[in-house]
Order: structure tokens, then sequence, then C-alpha cells
């Protein structure tokens, strides 16, 4: 019992722990600026404010960047998906010289840290003429994305048995047929874990949208926030938090609504669904 | 008519081959089993019927095409697996009208159809449950009429009943061979469980390591066995197989084994001196009076008979069935005999040809039924 009550507390600091920085966020982005700095500072704001966020939508280029990152992250998401679906099936459903070994140097590239490739994706990119664009951070995601969700996919491919795939070529269905009726409605909770992943990647992704992107049209939200509201003079601390505040609250939705299938995701990769 | 032919047809999975040279000639209206342990090629077989595997070498023909090349939708069969296949996320009744849809047939027709079936196989209050909601015995059901609904040529059926439990099994076989019998229709039927495959069968394709052992009526299969594989594979209890030799003696065959020797009446021409095997059913064998002698280890009562296993010289064991009136009780020695002209003789070798002369009748019952099959159909 009272170990019981002390491993209570001990869970309930952890969490306090990790959801205070996000409680200050939020009282920080609806003080007033002279409540900002006073001492001690104030737990809960005196007087509520939500002037921070008017000024970040109406004065600043906050919804250019949060449009550019929702269609960087979407469109990212989007090709990931597609080729981690196609990848996966073939990895588990084709026989073919190499296919374990492939598999494996899939898992190999995920393994390099992203810094290593950075400046030979960088030039790369500039060959192309793509640098400064979002293309170029679709793809330069994709990289490092797309590894991991074809490992995620392939364990849930895996678990879907073959015998349904027989039996809907047996009933009449073409492979494809076979494919959309009956693997992928199988495959919706790998999908949609792997959505999820490759969303929240691209969207808190940082260094790469640092280095691959210099203008401000198309910058996402991570670094074009820092951009504007960091300069070696000053930092905004209101309107950063205010900032911060909005950038969570698409994340916090779609999680809301897709945790169910998320925790049963990442629980039941392995094991047959 | 021949409906499905199977003319030496290899599969091989790498190095590995699953299916060797098999030759099938499965008449319409037949009900064939493929029977074998696990792993003998049976599955794979049935795969390559449906077209769900490619074979290596050799011809497949159902009806009077040529199917090598045909996709599984094209070939004008259905099948059930043994793990039912199910679609999880369809409920009862679109899994059934699935290949009805995949064949273009109008919903109102569809839903009539897929009401028909669900009335047949007692579906109708399940049909809007999902399969998980279902046991096993109703997911049964419901992949069999998955295949029924469409009225295909040739039904291929991957061990349907090995999930059940013994008593529905029991009551499941009695189905299918009623369903059988009313449809008319060639069935494939893949088992590991002997007891199913003489129950159900028109005849019996016994199969080994992937190679035909043999391919005959029950009968057949039971009282003369191609070789000495077949011979311990079909019956329960199984057939008593001891390893001795063949010998000559005045022109009589002799076999000796250790300890006893019986004769050999009724050798065919394939007959040699040297090692070979007897085998004996139960039945074959008398205990009370005899030659042999041996100490009961175990005495099985099934009610109408016991079932007496006892061990002979070292280390052989022989079983028998007597008459439950007849007290035996393990560790007592007892006498044995051998009906001479009950034994199979075969050569040497796990799958050692039978040496015993060809009865007469040998290919008589299967004529005899399929042809009352033709004439009804
Ligand atoms: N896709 C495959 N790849 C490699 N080996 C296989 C494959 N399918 C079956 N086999 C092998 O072929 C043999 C026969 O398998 P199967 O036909 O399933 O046997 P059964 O149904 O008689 O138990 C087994 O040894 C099995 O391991
Ligand atoms: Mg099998």
């Amino acid at each position: 019992m009272a170990r019981k009550i002390l491993f209570n507390i001990f869970a309930w600091m952890v969490v306090l722990m990790v959801a205070f920085p996000l409680f200050w966020m939020l009282v920080t982005s609806v003080k007033p600026q002279f409540e900002l700095f006073r001492r001690p500072p104030s737990m809960l704001p005196e007087t509520v404010t939500f002037e921070h966020y008017w000024r970040l939508l109406s004065d600043t280029n906050f919804l250019g960047y949060f449009w550019n990152s929702v269609i960087l992250s979407t469109a990212t998401t989007f090709v990931v998906v597609t080729i981690a679906t196609i990848g996966a099936y073939s990895l588990v459903r084709f026989r073919y010289r190499g296919r374990e070994t492939l598999a494996f140097l899939v898992l190999f590239t995920y393994l390099l840290p992203s810094v290593v490739l950075i400046l030979p994706l960088y030039l790369m990119l500039v060959e192309l003429g793509l640098s400064n664009t979002i293309t170029s951070l679709v793809i330069a995601y994709t990289t490092f994305a797309l590894p991991y969700a074809l490992w995620l996919l392939r364990s849930f491919m895996a678990g879907i048995p073959e015998d349904l795939e027989s039996a809907a070529l047996v009933d009449g269905a073409t492979r494809l047929g076979a494919f959309k009726d009956v693997i992928l409605p199988q495959l919706l909770p790998g999908i949609i874990s792997t959505a999820l992943f490759t969303f929240i990647l691209s969207w808190n992704e940082y260094l790469y949208a640092l280095v691959l992107v210099n203008s401000d049209e198309s910058r996402p939200l991570t670094t074009g926030v820092m951009n504007m509201l960091i300069s070696s003079f000053n930092i905004e601390w209101s309107l950063l938090m205010a900032a911060s505040v909005m950038m969570s609250v698409p994340l916090i939705i779609v999680f809301a609504f897709l945790q169910s299938y998320l925790t049963r995701g990442f629980g039941a990769g392995g094991v047959k669904g | 008519m021949a409906d499905v032919v199977l003319s030496n047809v290899n599969k091989v999975f790498g190095t590995f081959t699953a299916v060797d040279g098999l030759n099938l000639d499965i008449r319409q209206g037949e009900f064939v089993s493929l029977l074998g342990p696990s792993g003998c090629g049976k599955t794979t077989t049935l795969r390559m019927l449906a077209g769900l595997e490619f074979p290596s070498g050799g011809e497949i023909r159902i009806g009077d095409r040529m199917v090598n090349d045909l996709a599984p939708g094209q070939r004008d069969i259905a099948m059930v697996f043994q793990s039912y296949a199910l679609y999880p996320h369809m409920s009862v009744g679109q899994n059934i009208a699935y290949p009805l849809k995949k064949r273009g047939v109008a919903k109102a027709e569809r839903t009539a159809m897929v009401a028909k079936t669900a009335e047949m196989l007692q579906l109708t209050p399940l049909l809007n449950r999902k399969p998980r909601e279902l046991s096993g015995g109703q997911q049964q059901r419901v992949a069999l009429g998955r295949a029924l609904v469409r009225d295909p040529k040739v039904f291929l059926l991957d061990e349907p009943l090995s999930n059940l439990d013994a008593k529905l099994r029991g009551y499941m076989r009695a189905e299918l061979i009623e369903l059988h019998q009313r449809l008319g229709r060639t069935m494939v039927y893949v088992t590991h469980d002997q007891l199913e495959a003489m129950t159900m069968s028109d005849r019996i394709a016994v199969m080994e390591s992937g190679k035909l052992q043999q391919f005959a009526p029950p009968q057949v299969v039971y009282r003369e066995p191609a070789n000495r594989f077949v011979a311990s594979f079909i019956g329960t209890p199984g057939m008593n197989i001891v390893d001795g030799e063949l010998l000559q003696e005045n022109g009589r065959w002799i076999f000796q084994s250790q300890g006893f020797s019986v004769d050999a009446p009724n050798l065919g021409p394939d007959a040699q001196s040297g090692a070979a095997a007897m085998g004996i059913r139960p039945e074959g064998l008398s205990i009370g009076t005899g030659p042999i002698e041996g100490v009961v280890q175990l005495v099985e009562q099934t009610g109408h008979e016991n079932i007496v296993v006892a061990r002979v010289g070292d280390g052989l064991r022989m079983t028998g069935r007597t008459n439950p009136d007849q007290p035996v009780r393990a560790g007592e020695t007892i006498k044995l005999s051998i009906d001479a002209n009950k034994a199979h003789f075969f050569a040497e070798g796990a799958t050692g040809k039978r040496l015993n002369k060809a009865a007469a009748t040998s290919d008589g019952p299967a004529k005899s039924q399929s042809a009352l099959k033709e004439a009804t159909s």
C-alpha cells in the first residue's frame, strides 16, 4: 500500500516535471507584457490577454509559416506513407533475391545521424535547382522518415495473414483489388501510426529547415518563428510563447483524435493484429 | 469424364521439392482426399490447383482447360482455407457476397444469393456480425458459405475441420458428405486425418514427402495398401509392421522375424528373398492361442472391444483386438497367432512396395461408385 502511494507520488512528479514547461508556455502567452518579468513571478496571470496572439496573426508572417508547415508536413506524410506502404507490401509478400538484406540496408540508413547527411543532401538539392523550396524539405524529410516508416509498416504487413489475400484472389479479385479490398483495411492502424509519426517529425523538424531553406516564403514554422522573434538583441518572449501554443495545437488535435489508433499501432505492430 | 487432371506436377521451393511428379486424375463430381502427414505437400498441391502457387513443372487441367497460366479468379474454383481467411473488417454477409461482387453480380441478385446460402448453412441470424464475434464452428460455416455461394466447378478444401473440436468435427463431416451429394460437384479435400479421408472420400490420394503413394478408394487403400507407408498411415489402431526376412523353403515362402515365422501364402511375382517387412492389422491377430508368446503391456477399453498391446520378443509391440468379455490384464503372458491370409508383405524401406498378389477386384468399387454418380448427375 505504502509502496503504491510512493509510486503514485513519483509518477505525478514526473508528470509535473514534463508538463510544467507546457503550462508555463501557456501562462506566459496570455500574460500582459508588464507582468512578464515580475519578481517573484506570478504563477497564474492577474489579467489574461490575447494581445500577443492578435499581434502574431496580424503583424507578422506567422500564418504564412503555418501554411508552409501544413503543406510541407502533409506532402511529406503523403509521399512517405504511399511509398512505405507499397515498399512494405513488396518486402513482405514478394520473394526475391536480397529481400532481407534490402530491409536491413534500409534500417541502416535510419541509423546514420542526420547531421552526417545534411551537407551531401544540400549539395544535391542545389544541383537539382530545388534549394529554398518546400519541395526540397519534402525530399529531405522523406529521406529520413521513409526508412522508419517502411520498417513500421513492414511489421504491420507481416501480421496480416497471407491467406486473406489468397482468399480474395480465389474469390475473383485482381492483385490490386485484393490489396485495396483486404490489405489496406487491415493495414489502416499501421498507416495511421506511420502517418502520425511522419507528420509530427516534419512538423517539428528544425535543423534541415534551417540549413536548406533561406527564403522567407518557404520557411516552415520552426525556423520561421525563431527567425522572426529571436534576434541577437531581443527575444520576444510573449510572442514566442503564443506562437509555440499555436504550433502545438494542430498536433494536440490530431493526437486526440487518433490516439487510440496510435497506442494500438505502436503496441501491436510486431504481433498479429 | 475427367474433371481435374494433374500430369507430372512438380513444385520446387529453392532447393526443396515440395511436390514431386504428381499424377492425379479426378473425375467429375468425385470427392477426393489428399491425405498425408504434415509437410507432405498437400496444401502446396491444393494451392497449385487454385492458382495461388505456380507449378515448377507439369500440367494442370480443370474441365477442358489447361489452367497453368490462369489466375485463381479465372479457374472457376472456390477454396476453403484452413485458417478460414474470413475478411475481418467485413460482416458475415459481406464476406459471403464478396466473390459475387468481384464477378459483377448485381446487388439485388447478390443479396438474394447470400440469403439463400446463409439459410442453407443456418447463418441467417449472423449476417450482420463480424467474423471475430463468431465461434469457431460459425466461422467455419461462413468460410463454406463464401465458397458455396457462387456454385463453382471445383471445391478445394484445406483441412476445413481441423480447428474444430471433436464433436463438431464429426457433425460437420456428415454435413459435408451430405453437401457433396446434394451439389454433385467435384471436391478436393486436404486432410491429415485418415478417419476423415476414409469416411468422406470416393478416392484417397495418399501422399508422403511430396510423392503420391496410392490413389484408390478407401476400401482398397485399407485392404491393399500399395506400400508400407500407406499401410502404416491408414487405420486406427495402426497396422502392426514387423521387420524380418523372406525366404523360400521347399517352394513355399516363409517370413521370418525375431522369435517367430509365418507362412507367406499369397506373394506376387515381385517377391524376393531377403530383408522385408510383414504387416498385420489388429483384427488379423488372434489372442488366446498360437505359436507367438507376448507380455501384455496395455489394455485399452473402448466399450465394444478391448485393444491389447503386447510385447513380443525384445522391443516389438503388437496390437490386437479382443472381445471385452475375454479377460486380459496388463502383465499377463498371452499367446498370439497371425492369420497368414490377412498378412501384408512389403519390400525393404519406409515406402517398400507391397509384395502380395494383386487382388482381382482392385479398382472395382471406384468405378461402380463414380458410374453411379455420372448416371445421376
Ligand atoms: N512458400 C514456401 N516456401 C518454401 N517452402 C515451402 C513453401 N510452402 C510450403 N513449403 C514447404 O513445402 C512442404 C510442404 O508444405 P505443405 O504443402 O504446406 O504441406 P502440408 O499441407 O502437407 O502440411 C513443407 O515442408 C513446407 O515447409
Ligand atoms: Mg497444409
